[in-house]
């Protein structure tokens, strides 16, 4: 297996591991091409996730920004979150998050936004990557630059936005265990807890450079490891897992016991669905079955498409926004339209909380009115030049099943699926396969057999 | 070859150029990371002039200088000589002033010091451009990478408490001189009063002292650029006018009558008034008045030549452990006891100090001064005539003693003549300087016949 990949630059921003893959002098490039992309006149807010090099980012992408006459914003350390919201509160042109979420410390990341705090569509990802490889960057000249400021408004203006959705006052009652992995959501949480005086529990929430507790994963392995085994001896309520700048979620029942990461949209579609006029959810194709039985409980339909944010949203630009309840993926990743289609980890915990509250019901008692579903994820090195093969192939061999190719293959059965596809983020093939009931061993074994077999 | 305009430089003297399509930020940055790969994982003092494009470059530059594992120490706006003293303070591990000196405001550049705040010597600049055409930049890893640290408050008073410490301080203040200056809008604005003002008491006619607007006046402090000095000067009767260039490192003066001194005649005083109060000789520069050597003469001090250029004299300064040094033409007065560097605070303490000792006006000062009339031009000149031109020159003035340490310099009975080449441009500089106006214009006619000819 090759060594994993130390930059990616893809219509999805720049990305890689600092000063091994990511450089500054890309920093600055990619900086001055989103500069060169976005139309003049309105400031553009820049904010981080607590990563030692996300300065070092930042000196970057203020220079470019500046460099092609735009005003910068720096709202500090701020979530992904937070900054959207705020660039739509503050009319500004665009965003830039700095942080690499859900990988380890030494990665780090660029995100774009544009106006209203919305995700670049596909067509304007393209162009940001046409400009950055072509470098023929707008600089603006000595005397039409811009000018930097700080802002640090920003977090209480994003906390009043959800507290005009839920009733903190009502969830004052649930004893609460965070892991924060030592990133933004504990910046969050602390000022939450002060100004709503929730009962909430913080562990690893200091704000850490280099050193974080544990990987910044939202998955039920992680939150086994400190979240969980905290929750009984402490008498919560729930527990919940942030990645770095909280966009993700992880979910611990009452009883100590970590949900898969499949289960937060689900969980939140059946909190949603009953609230809002939309009846879409859009997910991917590699996200749990269990979304189309929540979803057909509230006459809701599904709309799958392929892994990856981008797909994502250019589904929900191809929709109007009021058909939409939720989007979101199986990772922990939850968007909501209350919150104007941002992907918000904070936000998704209180929805699960606040259905607990307004069914009151505890949390496991929710997650046992589900169907079991058993799903099995695993990967194997990638060779290219086979894939095409083997989809055709496989596709053979299960032309029993309905198929679907718009991403690797997926193959669905009344009770059971399986999805094979190539990573977009490592060189390799991912192969998840899910189950109403027991685990689908024999599909998934034959699967990595096939996949192995390959020469 | 054609004459260009040249809106980006990239050489020994670090990186200089027209901010927007050719000094950008992506050059900025590099070249920074390049210097942070240079001198080492540390601090790194990074302060800037008023030029509207400094906090954009300044970014860009702690970008290179974080990503190479340094620690950027912002200092803000504050003159070079400031951040270079700060520099060589605080043994950081160098300092870069984001300042394009006395050029143009949509100019900028990048002046590099090493962990002294001395500007980087030729093997240095040369290591660091080589390292900078090889992109072999140290790349820290999250682990290593730094933040940026700010120090507003220490350099200023730093800077200011080494310059009072050698001037009768407690004379000026007795005297509260009436002064009037000019600060170009540039990084001395807010130092100046507070230098002049509050630790001089003197009483302040200050223009152009907002550090928020534009370069009001040419950046350099030239006597045909200063005329709202002299003009206030005259208006608020004032005793002296000084005129400081958007970095603060070169000094203008004008008398009580508002007329601009010479800069030779400037530096001149400044020589008499040091060396009244420490050992050592002169430092300066070959284009640099005769007046010097009468001047060292008559405290029986030496004086040493250069070729032209800061980095020089500054040299030579150290190899002989001169007490003062500098360059006439440009406004450049260097004391070592305060810092090695051009000081325009170091001008304005001692001709002050001056002043109150000897209860003179700047004219009666600068009266008493040995008297020379100089003569200042340049030419084009092809590549390649230079040689003969040069052969030409010495051969036209066969008595004369002749230097060639930078360009020729011929020094004659009556006076001396000096030809160099300028090291950016395909011209010619061609001084004279004699005891009178018709021998200095006889000398610099005869020179300029044979250049242009």
């Amino acid at each position: 297996m090759s060594e994993p990949k130390k930059l990616r630059i893809t219509a999805a921003g720049l990305r890689g591991v600092v000063g091994r893959g990511l450089t500054a002098a890309h920093v600055l490039d990619f900086a001055a091409a989103f500069g060169t992309l976005l139309e003049a006149g309105r400031p553009v807010l820049v904010g981080r996730d607590p990563r030692a090099s996300g300065v070092m980012l930042r000196e970057g992408v203020a220079a470019g920004l500046l460099a092609c006459g735009h005003d910068v914003i720096d709202l500090g350390v701020a979530s992904t979150p937070v900054i959207q919201h705020a660039i739509r509160r503050m009319e500004a042109g665009g965003g830039v998050s700095i942080g690499a979420s859900h990988n380890p410390a030494e990665w780090n990341a660029l995100k774009f936004f544009g106006p209203q705090g919305t995700y670049l569509s596909t067509a304007e990802s393209n162009e940001l990557l046409d400009i950055y490889h072509l470098r023929k960057f707008a600089f603006a000249p000595w005397n039409g630059l811009g000018a930097l400021r700080f802002e640090t408004g920003a977090l209480d203006a994003y906390l009043d936005e959800l507290a005009g959705v839920f009733d903190f006052a009502a969830l004052r009652r649930f004893k609460v265990v965070v892991d924060c992995c030592n990133g933004t959501s504990a910046l969050i949480l602390r000022r939450l807890v002060e100004r709503f005086r929730l009962n909430f529990i913080l562990i690893n929430e200091r704000i850490e450079g280099v050193a974080l507790a544990h990987e910044p994963a939202t998955n039920a392995r992680i939150a086994s490891l400190q979240l969980a085994p905290l929750i009984r001896p402490l008498e919560a309520d729930a527990g919940f897992l942030f990645d770095v700048d909280s966009d993700r979620v992880a979910i611990c029942t009452e009883e100590g016991t970590p949900l898969s990461e499949e289960m937060a949209l689900p969980l939140i579609a059946d909190y949603q669905l009953p609230k809002s006029q939309g009846r879409i959810v859009i997910t991917n194709l590699s996200t749990t079955a269990l979304v189309e039985e929540v979803a057909a409980r509230h006459g809701g339909r599904v709309i799958r498409v392929p892994v990856g944010r981008q797909a994502t949203i250019d589904a929900l630009a191809a929709h109007r926004p009021d058909q939409v309840a939720l989007a979101g993926e199986g990772t922990g990743a939850v968007m909501m339209p209350q919150f104007r289609f941002v992907y918000d980890g904070i936000a998704s915990m209180f929805a699960v909380l606040s259905m607990m509250r307004e069914r009151g019901c505890k949390l496991s008692q929710i997650v046992s009115g589900y169907p079991r579903y058993s799903i099995l994820k695993g990967e194997l090195p990638l060779i290219s030049k086979q894939m095409p093969a083997l989809l055709m192939d496989l596709q053979r061999q299960y032309a029993g099943g309905r198929i679907n190719i718009a991403d690797g293959l997926r193959v669905d059965w009344p009770d059971r699926w399986f999805h094979v596809r190539v990573s977009q983020t490592e060189p390799v093939v991912r192969i998840i396969c899910e189950q109403r009931g027991d685990p689908p061993v024999a599909l998934f074994e034959s699967l990595l057999d096939k996949v192995r077999s390959l020469t | 070859m054609p004459r260009r305009e040249h809106l980006l430089k990239i050489g020994v003297s670090g990186i200089r150029g027209v901010v927007g399509d050719f000094l950008t930020p992506s050059l900025a940055c590099a070249f920074a990371q390049a210097f942070g790969t240079y001198v080492g994982p540390g601090r790194v003092v990074v302060g800037r002039d008023t030029r509207r494009s400094g906090p954009m470059l300044q970014h860009a530059v702690c970008c290179g200088l974080l990503a190479a594992g340094c620690e950027p120490v912002d200092v803000g706006v504050l003159p070079t000589p400031t951040i270079q003293i700060y520099t060589g303070h605080t043994r950081a591990r160098g300092g870069i002033a984001i300042t394009a000196s006395h050029n143009p405001p949509e100019y900028n550049a990048l002046k590099l010091f090493n962990s002294q705040g001395l500007f980087f010597n030729t093997y240095e600049r040369n290591e660091l451009l080589d390292l900078y055409h090889q992109s072999d930049f140290r790349q820290a890893g999250n682990a290593e990478t730094r933040t940026v640290r700010w120090d507003y408050e220490t350099p200023a008073g730093l800077h200011l408490a080494r310059v009072l410490s050698h001037v009768n301080g407690e004379a000026i203040r007795a005297r509260r001189f009436r002064v009037a200056l000019d600060a170009v809008n540039g990084a001395g604005s807010r130092l100046s009063c507070r230098f002049l003002e509050t630790e001089l008491h003197c009483r302040l006619h200050a223009i152009s002292v907002d550090p928020d607007q534009p370069f009001p006046r040419v950046a350099e402090p030239r006597p045909e650029t200063l005329s709202e000095l002299s003009a206030l000067v005259r208006s608020r009767n004032c005793e002296i006018g000084f005129a400081q260039d958007p970095d603060g490192d070169r000094l203008a003066v004008c008398d009580e009558t508002g007329r601009v001194l010479d800069n030779d005649d400037v530096l001149a005083l400044a020589v008499d008034a040091v060396l009244r109060r420490l050992p050592g000789d002169v430092v300066v520069n070959l284009t640099t008045s005769s007046a010097i050597d009468d001047v060292a003469a008559s405290h029986g001090r030496r004086v040493y030549r250069t070729p032209v250029g800061e980095a020089n004299v500054v040299e030579m300064i150290q190899a002989v452990g001169a007490a003062i040094g500098g360059e006439g033409s440009n406004g450049g007065i260097i004391l070592p006891a305060v810092h090695l560097c051009r000081d325009s605070y170091t001008g304005m303490a001692f001709l002050l100090d001056r002043m109150a000792e000897t209860g003179l006006r700047v004219s009666e000062l600068a009266a008493r001064l040995p008297r020379y009339h100089r003569r200042f031009g340049q030419a084009r000149y092809e590549h390649g005539r230079l040689g003969p031109l040069m052969q030409a020159l010495e051969d036209e003035f066969p008595g004369a003693r002749a230097d060639r340490s930078d360009g020729l310099k011929l020094e004659l009975e009556t006076g001396w003549i000096h030809v160099r080449a300028s090291n950016t441009e395909p011209l010619l500089r061609i001084a004279a300087e004699a005891r009178t106006e018709q021998e200095a214009d006889a000398l610099f006619g005869r020179a300029m016949r044979l250049v242009e000819g």
